[in-house]
């Protein structure tokens, strides 16, 4: 395509719609005389355009006005309920937020007394018990009492504390 | 993302309110700012086949339209109090519908989106779900219908801002200045808009226009 091709059919439909300044329209229209395939361009801009007018129009319904004024109505009594409700609205805000925050603190403090006891500082005295329970744990509490009872025995020895397999 | 059409200020806004000061309704807006009821009413009365038929233009469903059309009064209501006098009414006016139409319009895509497939195996019985025009209407009428239904379908493919322009400049006859107004921008992008948009148009009704089977009533 030309570039006076390309130049016209990028403004024919300011042309059409007459939206361009007369000179820039008198050079479109020159060329338009003169070139066939622009000329078939325009007229198909102007068929698609004409065939828009194929889709009907609204049906407008006669009592639009009165039903408009209805909704309005309901509106004003909504705007009103809603004035009504909006102190009670804010004192349950408050209340909640007030709530919220209180809930808040208390979960904070449990939290950080749960945390403060897990990770509390052991004093040297209560490190030396809890090695030795520690050691205590590990000492099968049957296998000692059976040793000491032998021991009471003193004719009889230590006993086998191992399972008789 | 929901973008709305907004006004841009400067001289849009001088032109707009040359425009309001001649302007009848913003005169009702006024007194219906002031506490006139009466003027309301005298508003949608007034404008409110502009408005529903605006919004048929992007819905296509009478009933719907009219939901619209109600959505954009009470918007009109709603705004009495903050409302200024800068543009025409039917610029303001106009910008809600676009609004609103537009709003309705991706709602319904959305809840297209969200079909389940449990929706979509119920219309597997096949041929019920497809309008049986062959067996009930006239050759001239199912020409007629679906040439009015590839109209809408082509209207409604463009991208939102060329569909308000097309819509406000073939069915509104509003000037490239005035859609700038109510759009937003400026007058050399309606054009660049309206320009994509009737090449667009073309070749989506090229085979209505080749075959002449829109040609029954285009001469």
């Amino acid at each position: 395509m030309s570039a006076p091709c390309q130049w016209v059919r990028s403004v024919l439909t300011a042309w059409l719609d007459g939206e361009l300044k007369p000179s820039t329209a008198e050079a479109v229209r020159r060329h338009l005389a003169e070139c066939e395939a622009c000329r078939a361009h325009l007229n198909l801009l102007r068929e698609s355009w004409r065939l828009l007018d194929e889709a009907p129009p609204a049906p407008v319904p006669a009592e639009f006005t009165e039903r408009m004024m209805a909704r309005i109505v309901e509106e004003k009594e909504l705007s009103r309920f809603a004035a009504r409700l909006r102190p009670h609205e804010r004192r349950r805000k408050v209340l909640a937020s007030v709530a919220g925050i209180a809930a808040g603190l208390l979960l904070g403090i449990a939290v950080y007394g749960w945390t403060g006891l897990a990770t509390k500082p052991v004093s040297p005295v209560e490190d030396e018990v809890s090695r030795h329970v520690s050691f205590l744990e590990d000492v099968d509490l049957l296998d000692e009492i059976a040793v000491i009872q032998a021991m009471d025995r003193p004719d009889e020895g230590p006993a086998d504390t191992t399972d008789g397999a | 993302m929901a973008k709305a059409i907004a006004v841009s200020a400067g001289s849009y806004e001088q032109a707009g309110r040359r425009g309001a000061a001649a302007d009848y309704d913003v005169s009702l807006m006024l007194r219906f700012q002031k506490g006139e009821e009466m003027a309301f009413q005298e508003l949608v009365q007034r404008n409110h086949a502009r408005v529903i038929g605006l919004v048929y233009r992007f819905i296509s469903d009478a009933s719907d339209a009219e939901d619209l059309a109600q959505e954009v009064f009470l918007r009109i209501y709603r705004a009495r109090h903050s409302y200024k006098p800068t543009a025409k009414f039917s610029t303001w006016m106009f910008r809600i519908t676009a609004n609103v139409s537009l709003n309705a319009l991706r709602s319904r895509a959305n809840r297209k989106d969200d079909v389940s497939i449990d929706q979509v195996t119920d219309f597997g019985d096949g041929p019920r779900a497809l309008p049986d025009h062959d067996t009930k209407m006239p050759d001239h009428d199912l020409h007629q219908a679906e040439l009015e239904e590839k109209v809408r379908e082509a209207v409604s493919e463009l991208p939102e801002k060329q569909q308000v322009a097309v819509v406000l400049n073939k069915y509104e006859g509003m000037s490239y200045a005035e859609i700038a107004q109510t759009i937003g921008c400026s007058t050399m992008a309606v054009k660049s808009l309206l320009a994509r948009a009737r090449d667009n148009l073309k070749d989506r009704l090229l085979l209505y226009i080749r075959t002449g089977r829109g040609r029954q009533r285009v001469t």
